[in-house]
């Protein structure tokens, strides 16, 4: 009888394969990502050892000595205390108590605070707090404290926003309207995470995350760019990092431009170089899990895309790994033995410089 | 507007092209309608009501399965955001959809989509309509569970899938 390993789907369900099927599930997740960002496949010998991590009967994996990266967590601060469905252990605890855990019993290389909305908008309306609070995690902690937020750029729009909704314009084929509506939306959110950072570096903060930029298109990723521009411009020795919110950027707009290239469509080997030239010192390549095909599939497919952009990205690469992203697959609180094979493979094979 | 789908899934087009090409597809339909013959030029191919679930503020995702369906010669009426569950129900009737498409972004409002296929079942109504639902934290597997006829990865599958079922 034919071996079978215990997998899973991107949907996290279990999955028994062959090495055949393993094998061929690699090729094929690893060509796809080399069909769409015009980058090369994972060779054989890659693909072996692919399959040998997947097919690893441990229920966990470790990368072999030597090879460690450093490693951090977003909004791992309330991460102790969330209860609401967002993969929180609900246990009463401060940002600073969560954070410290982090730094002290869990390991983590950098932290960053977060606000429960982890947007920048609505960090606005309660910025003393996040000042004081940042100011009392910095006393207390020595690891490098960030502090992260998404850009998302929905927010500008109706009705949460002053901007006029692209969404529905597009619908009544009014285009030139939708693209204004986000140069605009594109410029307030500039300006507000400037100016959210400037109060935060005013507080002790030690830089920035950019979490899940491009979310909202190529308007979103716009803004960021000129936002970690602006703030490298100001506080040079702020340490920011750039974080994506997909492989693709998708194009909203579709021709806003920076710094000559045009942002819509860029694949992640071509996301770093811009992230390097705005400023930024660490990029955040994610790659999202497909829920319909297998690990080996989703992660021949992440590992291909990471590994280009490792190779193409002049700063560090410290990539997603997580609830659906980096061949992990899309689950509450992804398995063990997903993460630990994903994140191994990402470190050995994409060569990545942190997770 | 195959190939724009294509182009778009792939990357290389984006949403203000696809529009603009469904523009252009309008309008040259329009001028070719006198030599069709009746009906042909203004038939839809569905009616799709699509929304975003009650407690979900997220419209993005949304929006693009909206545009894709309508510029691919769905008639569809997109009811917004954060949307009350009864108002699905009611849109249904009122545009006498044969499909409507739920999306959520968070798994704590994703039980939103289970129960407006109960309340489709309630009213007798489950029979006479498809139902799609995705967003991030959708699957295939969630779909199945609460008996969904479809999960769409992306706004181009939810096209394709939509034609599968209603075609």
């Amino acid at each position: 009888m034919t071996t079978e390993y215990a997998l899973r789907m991107g949907d996290g369900k279990r999955v028994f394969l062959t090495k055949e099927q393993i094998m061929a599930d690699l090729e094929e997740g690893s060509a796809d990502a080399a069909d769409l960002g015009g980058i090369p496949a994972l060779s054989g010998d890659e693909i072996d050892k692919l399959a040998e991590i997947l097919m690893t009967p441990s229920r966990m994996v470790g990368v072999e000595p030597g090879k460690e990266v450093p490693v951090t967590h977003d909004i791992g601060t309330i991460r102790i205390d969330g209860d609401q469905g967002n993969s929180g252990v609900g246990i009463p605890s401060s940002r600073l108590i969560g954070s410290m855990m982090h730094e002290r019993a869990f390991g983590a290389d950098t932290m960053e605070l977060g606000h429960i909305d982890y947007s920048f908008k609505p960090v606005k309306p309660v910025i003393a707090q996040e000042m004081q609070t940042m100011e009392v995690c910095q006393q207390n902690m020595i690891v490098p404290l960030l502090y992260g937020a998404m850009p998302n750029m929905g927010l500008y729009y109706t009705p949460d926003g002053p901007f006029e909704n692209p969404g529905d314009l597009m619908k009544a084929f009014k285009i030139k309207e939708a693209q204004e509506s986000m140069e605009h939306a594109a410029d307030h959110l500039t300006r507000d995470t400037v100016w959210i950072m400037q109060r935060l570096m005013a507080s002790g903060a030690d830089g920035v995350n950019f979490d899940t930029i491009g979310a909202a298109g190529d308007g979103d990723m716009f803004a960021s760019l000129h936002a970690i521009e602006a703030l490298r411009k100001q506080f040079p020795d702020i340490y920011i990092e750039a974080g994506m919110a997909g492989e693709l950027l998708l194009g909203l707009h579709g021709e806003m431009e920076y710094d000559g290239t045009v942002l819509a469509g860029l694949w992640p080997h071509q996301q770093a170089p811009l992230a390097a030239k705005a400023g930024a010192n660490v990029f955040g390549p994610v790659v999202n899990t497909n829920t319909s095909k297998t690990s080996p599939w989703n992660l021949g497919r992440a590992v291909t895309f990471v590994k280009a952009a490792v190779k193409d990205s002049p700063i560090p690469c410290h990539v997603n790994m997580g609830m659906g992203v980096g061949g992990i697959p899309m689950f509450e609180t992804p398995t063990i033995d997903a993460v630990s094979r994903a994140s191994k493979a990402m470190v050995e094979i994409a060569g990545v410089d942190g997770i | 507007m195959n190939e724009v789908g294509i182009l778009f899934e792939r990357g290389k087009l984006f949403l203000p092209h696809v529009m603009m090409a469904a523009g252009a597809m309008e309008a040259g339909v329009a001028l070719l309608e006198a030599d069709l013959p009746k009906d042909a030029a203004s038939k839809k191919l569905g009616v799709i009501v699509n929304g975003t679930v009650e407690g979900d503020v997220h419209d993005i995702g949304k929006s693009i399965v909206s545009t894709m369906l309508q510029s691919s010669g769905f008639e569809v009426h997109d009811i917004g955001r954060d949307v009350p569950l009864q108002d699905f129900i009611d849109k249904i009737k009122e545009t006498n959809a044969n499909m409507v498409g739920m999306s959520a972004l968070m798994t704590t409002t994703l039980p939103g989509q289970k129960e407006v296929i109960e309340m489709l079942k309630e009213q007798g109504m489950r029979d006479g309509i498809k139902v799609m639902v995705g967003g991030a934290p959708a699957t295939q597997a969630w779909a199945e569970k609460i008996g969904a006829d479809c999960y769409a990865e992306n706004a181009s599958e939810a096209v394709s899938k939509a034609k599968e079922l209603l075609l």
